[in-house]
């Protein structure tokens, strides 16, 4: 029971923070009325503007011009739900977003015209959840398993050298990679597309299994890497067999008629690997301190007394046990990944949420900013509760502690 | 064997340094601290004044590449920016001026002024000029109707002697002080790129008169709207179809002269030049599309970022770490409180939120590090330092203190915050790079510090310019460098220190 009451307290408190989070945004996007402000002035001109073109009402005296003009402003004023007093008006936006009530875009839409904010963000979130999940499993796989190659070589040059590097390159952040990245990659040696998502005019539509060998080959690599990692030595010809094969779908991947879904997936691998490259060494440095840490403990000491091989201490009693506070690390780089996205994807012109994040506020299109943010807060929320979630499956002492 | 765990302050301080990541990340720190004095003594904070202004930089050429670059041009010499100086100063323009009054035998005597400036120059570059312009002071009788501006004819003399005007003028601006340069009434005639309607925009059709009369071209093509005219290449190009086109044209190198005439209407009539004829390669950073000389801005961007980034690191670090103390060393319901605190503010999508508020307040950069602060006052690092304190309180020395009766206040700050100050290094190190990225993030978009010329807001104005299209690589590369040697060095310091502190991470 203990576990149960532990989530549900963490759920109360997460939800309590998202609540206030949604109303810290409210306020601010509304600049403590800014945008209103601006609002009205803007149906002001656009009233204006009407009444300039109507010949009708300017034959009319200024009298009667004036007193037109104001009943239609005030009326406008009410029908947008503009008059009521800040304070008010920030609980009923705050409520609307609560309850995914997003409202209408003031400038921006979908790609066929829909200004509906659900719409807008649904149709980008997609392409961010995609880009930065498989940016970051590829530098999670990438990294622990450097990690572990580190720990293994602790102290040589190789450790040394490696540990300088993850050291200073994960505190860099993607965008700045990203930069280096188009420059190098996209402009001076023409390898990949410099930005955006597909190209202008796009290559022709083809089937959409053509999507699929990429996907397949990443998860024969990774699938190889992790099964090599828990059975014995003569199985692991399996492992390398699959690993190979992936390799293989790449290289007939890369040869294959360049059609939509090829395009859109070589868009993606040059910001995949800034933000893969930009986080790497945060799993490096950690997984190596942890399982140097690890390796000190009684029980990897009786499991090398027992004659196990290294690798196989390795991977299964030192990782194992330090796999919960990974997880943790895990957490965080993917909510750090989520907000970064804001210059990530602007740097690659990639149009997913972050990009929409930055030209909502440019535009000053508040509806689409609150609706942003509360998916944010709520990606944060379900992030730090599927960790806690995770910590009191991963790990026993959660449960004896709250017992 | 592993040495035991520094306690003292300076104790540990002195171990991470003398550490080889310790020492090439104190030598770093080191340059960037130097650089951070002395640049204030020798590029004074009038520079960045001015960077907003045109004033202060149009003698630079435009998007020029830093000069060393020549190395990786395959042997090629790349033109530098020329200055035909004015008359007057040493190895300026060459000055002949007389006057004459004329009868019309009517009994009306006519004044007349006839001046000629010259001055010759070499060049001997393998690549034509970025652009070329030529400043006139002149000074006439400037009243309404009755104004009598001289006629002025810029003529341009080639090594090879095929000569031709660039353009005949009467200017419109007179003053008094025609030896002074840069002049507010100086009459600007851009050779390249004029711009439609100035007197300047003649030079095309000169050009155009001039190639037809050397059989280069017909006047049919010429007159073609598709036909392209660059100035700064046909004039220094040799002679024949090839010059037509940037790509295919050779340079004629050698002595060429800019020779300024004119004709003016009163005895009192002066005038005085100055030309520029701008080079593609310009000192050691190059420039960019406003002509700043990047290494200002460059050197101007380390004490920004330092005392931004260590400013920024030092209060939030010290704040979270106090708070975290506090929790960990009372417990309760201050412990429960500062925790959820935490909890709350690792929630909280800050960055978007800070986007927001610099685009609807532009803030200053330190009204942004203020904002910055207020949302780090708890952290992980409160985290950190609680789980410390928790080990540390369990302690002899502080069941001492105890036992002779001292305050809890006083247990907290004499014993339990020197205990975990060490720990606090390497986080300050490494919280210093995170709050340089913060501010070049909302540089970079456009939303920093509108007046100072950061490594993030010059990478963000050559991003939006194309500089990666271009293939300005010097507009993109400098900043970055700059930002990252900054954090690497924190970062080798932080390494330091955690290996210090962090027994397990020693080295034998």
């Amino acid at each position: 029971m203990g576990v149960v009451r532990h989530l549900a307290k963490r759920a109360l408190f997460l939800t309590i923070t998202f609540i206030l989070a949604i109303y810290a945004t409210v306020v601010i996007a509304n600049g403590g009325g800014v945008i209103d402000k601006l609002l009205k002035d803007q149906i002001q001109f656009e009233l204006r503007q009407r009444y300039a073109n109507d010949q009708h009402y300017r034959q009319l005296p200024p009298e009667k011009q004036q007193e037109i003009f104001n009943t239609t402003y005030n009326a406008t004023i009410e029908a947008r739900g503009l008059n009521e007093p800040f304070v008010a008006k920030s609980f009923r936006y705050t409520i609307d977003a609560l309850q995914f009530k997003l409202g209408l875009a003031i400038n921006l839409h979908t790609s066929d015209g829909s200004r509906d904010v659900g719409a807008i963000i649904f149709e980008r979130l997609p392409r961010t959840l995609v880009l930065f999940t498989v940016a970051n499993i590829v530098a999670a796989v990438f990294g622990i398993w450097l990690g572990l190659w580190m720990a293994r070589k602790a102290l040589s040059p190789f450790d040394r050298g490696l540990t300088v590097l993850s050291v200073t390159t994960f505190i860099v952040p993607p965008w700045v990679y990203g930069i280096l990245f188009i420059l190098l990659f996209g402009f001076t040696w023409r390898i990949f597309p410099t930005a955006g998502w597909v190209s202008a005019p796009p290559p022709p539509q083809g089937p959409i299994t053509d999507a699929l060998p990429p996907v397949i080959a990443m998860g024969m690599l990774f699938g190889g890497f992790f099964f090599n990692s828990y059975v014995r030595a003569k199985y692991r010809r399996i492992g390398y067999a699959v690993m190979l094969g992936g390799l293989a779908v790449a290289a007939a991947w890369l040869i294959m008629p360049y059609d939509y879904y090829k395009d859109i997936e070589w868009h993606m691998v040059l910001p995949a690997i800034a933000v893969a490259f930009s986080i790497f060494g945060s799993w490096s440095y950690t997984t190596r301190n942890l399982v140097l840490q690890v390796m000190d403990e009684d029980f990897v000491f009786a499991a090398r007394a027992k004659g196990l091989k290294e690798r196989d201490v390795l991977n299964k009693y030192v990782l194992r046990a330090a796999s919960p506070p990974i997880v943790t690390s895990l957490a965080l780089t993917l909510v750090a990944a989520w907000t970064g996205a804001i210059i990530t994807e602007t740097v690659f012109n990639y149009p997913g949420l972050g990009q929409l994040f930055f030209v909502a506020i440019s535009n000053f299109d508040a509806p689409v900013v609150v609706g942003l943010t509360t998916i944010y807060a709520l990606l944060l929320v379900l992030t730090v509760f599927g960790l806690d979630l995770t910590y009191s499956l991963l790990d026993p002492r959660i449960k004896a502690m709250r017992r | 064997m592993a040495a035991p765990v520094p306690i003292g302050l300076k104790a540990a301080l002195l171990d991470a340094v003398r550490t080889k990541s310790g020492m090439v990340g104190t030598g770093m720190l080191g340059f960037l601290i130097l650089l951070a004095i002395l640049v204030p003594v020798f590029a004074p904070y009038d520079v960045i004044k001015a960077w907003g202004g045109t004033d202060a930089w149009q003698d630079n050429p435009k998007l020029a590449a830093p000069e060393w670059s020549e190395v990786f041009s395959g042997g090629k010499h790349l033109p530098r920016t020329i200055f035909l100086t004015p008359a007057g100063t040493p190895g300026g323009f060459l000055k002949f001026r007389t006057t004459e009054n004329v009868s019309d035998g009517k009994g009306n005597w006519n004044n007349f002024t006839f001046l000629g400036l010259k001055k010759t120059f070499g060049f001997q570059a393998d690549d034509f000029p970025s652009e070329m312009t030529v400043y006139l002071n002149t000074m006439f009788t400037q009243a309404g109707n009755l104004s009598k501006p001289p006629a002025i004819s810029v003529i341009f003399q080639r090594p090879d002697n095929k000569n031709l005007t660039l353009l005949d003028d009467t200017p419109r601006l007179s003053t008094t002080d025609i030896n002074r340069f840069p002049n507010t009434k100086s009459n600007a005639y851009a050779v390249s790129q004029p711009i439609k309607d100035t007197p300047s925009y003649k030079i095309l059709d000169n050009l155009r008169e001039w190639l037809i009369a050397n059989n280069v071209t017909t006047r049919a093509e010429a007159y073609d709207p598709q036909f392209y005219v660059q100035p700064e290449v046909l004039l220094f190009a040799q002679l024949d179809r090839s010059m037509l086109s940037k790509s295919t044209a050779h340079v004629l190198k050698g002595d060429y002269s800019l020779r300024i005439e004119l004709v003016g209407f009163e005895n009192t009539d002066d005038a005085n030049a100055r030309g520029i004829v701008f080079g593609t390669v310009f000192g050691l950073a190059g420039t960019d599309d406003a002509r700043h000389d990047l290494l200002v801005g460059l050197l101007w961007g380390a004490p920004v970022a330092l005392a931004f980034g260590t400013a920024g690191a030092l209060v939030v670090v010290l704040i979270q770490m106090i708070l975290g103390a506090i929790s960990g060393w009372y417990g309760g319901a201050v412990d429960e409180l500062v925790q959820r605190a935490a909890d709350f503010y690792l929630i909280i999508p800050t960055l978007p939120i800070l986007i927001l508020i610099s685009l609807l307040y532009r803030p200053s950069i330190v009204a942004i590090l203020f904002i910055l602060v207020a949302f780090g006052i708890v952290g992980s690092t409160t985290k950190v330092v609680r789980s410390i304190v928790l080990q540390v309180k369990e302690e002899q020395f502080i069941e001492a203190a105890r036992s002779y009766g001292a305050k809890k206040t006083r247990i907290l700050f004499r014993y339990i915050l020197p205990r975990v100050m060490p720990y606090t290094f390497a986080l300050i190190a490494l919280t210093v790079p995170a709050f340089i990225f913060l501010e070049a993030s909302l540089s970079f978009l456009g939303l920093g510090d509108p007046v100072l010329p950061t490594w993030g807001h010059t990478l963000g104005l050559a991003y939006n310019n194309g500089a990666l299209f271009y293939g300005f690589w010097w507009w993109i590369v400098f900043p970055v460098v700059g930002i990252i040697f900054a954090t690497i060095a924190f970062a080798l310091l932080g390494y330091a220190f955690d290996k210090v502190l962090n027994p397990r991470l020693r080295e034998q």
